[in-house]
């Protein structure tokens, strides 16, 4: 198994708000992408090799032995029979056979090895893309997660907006209402004034007059005047 | 009989319109002493526990992801009102300025009450119209004339 941080083990427990959720996501998403950059499958290899490799090995090679041991007894076999056992020919042809043995034992370990060096290699390469793909699914359910809590929290905004919007039309008809009240006098005295408005057109205005012994005087001075003069003038 | 005569002149106005008149000089009279007269019931709605319960929600973001919350209650303890309204009155805040005038400025402050009347007692205030000293000038009729 590839190594690094496993995502469950950072997430904050059932119950967390969804805030704490989404912050928990985030880290364990970041935290493994971020390792994820610098590594590769090699550490996870060792998980995944075969603990019975060597053993594996060893039996190949002890059976290509056996093969290789029965074929240089048949070759002596038939070395003896020809009359060539222990000559030149002889060890020619041993040797060719033991060489053959030696390269099939060879591509057989050679063969095995590369088998559970590839096995280990896929296993743990499909680990590390399991991880990474797990913390980018991580991440988007953090971003969910988010998501929900800002959707509640708008919906508990708004909600509670209109409840205070309604308490404070509440108390502005209150205080429309004290207005109304205090300001009592003050409209009816605009009202008399409205009423009185058309009181100026009542007022009335005498003029009189006492005559003194100097307007009779003169009243008779003007009589006088008006008879001496001779008829025609002005 | 005077040598020169005389002349008079008098205004006239029918009853209803003098009583008027002086009703209304009258209550203006009084009118103009109320001064000011303060309100101390709530002026602001406080916020509803779901407004609080979604600032709380801001806190709790902000502290999931490390970021800093806000400490303590910003704003003050509302004051529940007849009928369960709560919320803020401005009346403190109007009392305490109206103190700070009394205690800085003690002057002003009493030559500014004595345009209404006491609160406490109703009575006029010095510099209500009712308190201003009237001579009356203008009650002799108009004479002229030779």
């Amino acid at each position: 198994m590839a190594g690094g941080a496993n995502p469950q083990q950072t997430v904050m427990p059932g119950g967390a708000n969804p805030y704490q959720q989404a912050a928990g996501a985030q880290t364990a998403a970041l935290g493994r992408v971020g390792q994820g950059m610098y590594q590769t499958a090699v550490p996870g290899m060792q998980a995944y090799a075969n603990p019975y490799e060597s053993q594996v090995v060893q039996q190949s090679l002890r059976d290509v032995g056996s093969a290789a041991q029965m074929g240089l007894n048949q070759l002596g076999a038939q070395a003896s029979a020809a009359g060539a056992f222990g000559g030149s020919r002889h060890g020619i042809a041993q040797a060719e056979a033991m060489k053959g043995f030696s390269q099939q034992a060879m591509d057989q370990a050679a063969r095995l090895r590369a088998q559970g060096f590839n096995t280990a290699l896929g296993a743990s390469q499909a680990d590390l893309g399991r991880q990474l793909g797990a913390a980018g699914q991580m991440a988007g359910l953090g971003q969910q997660s988010f998501g929900y809590g800002q959707a509640i929290q708008n919906q508990q905004m708004q909600q509670g907006a209109m409840q205070q919007q309604a308490m404070q039309n509440l108390i502005n008809a209150a205080k429309g209402q004290y207005a109304g009240y205090t300001g009592a006098p003050m409209q009816g005295l605009a009202a008399m004034q409205g009423g009185a408005a058309g009181l100026a057109n009542t007022y009335g205005q005498t003029t009189s007059m006492n005559p003194g012994l100097f307007n009779y005087l003169q009243l008779g001075a003007n009589t006088a005047a008006a008879f001496a003069k001779p008829p025609g003038t002005p | 009989m005077a040598k020169g005569g005389s002349q008079s002149q008098e205004k006239t106005a029918p009853a209803f319109a003098e009583t008027g008149l002086q009703q209304q000089l009258g209550l203006a009279r009084d009118v103009s002493a109320l001064g000011y007269t303060p309100y101390y019931g709530p002026d602001v709605a406080s916020f509803s526990p779901l407004q609080q319960a979604a600032f709380q929600g801001t806190d709790q973001m902000a502290g999931a992801f490390g970021m800093p919350v806000a400490q303590g209650e910003y704003m003050p303890a509302p004051t529940t009102f007849a009928g369960g309204v709560q919320g803020y009155s401005s009346a403190p805040l109007f009392m305490e300025s109206k103190g700070a005038l009394q205690q800085n400025a003690p002057g002003l402050y009493n030559y500014l009450e004595g345009f209404s009347v006491d609160p406490m007692t109703g009575k006029p205030g010095a510099q209500t119209a009712s308190q201003q000293p009237v001579v009356l000038e203008m009650q002799k009729p108009s004479s002229g004339g030779k």
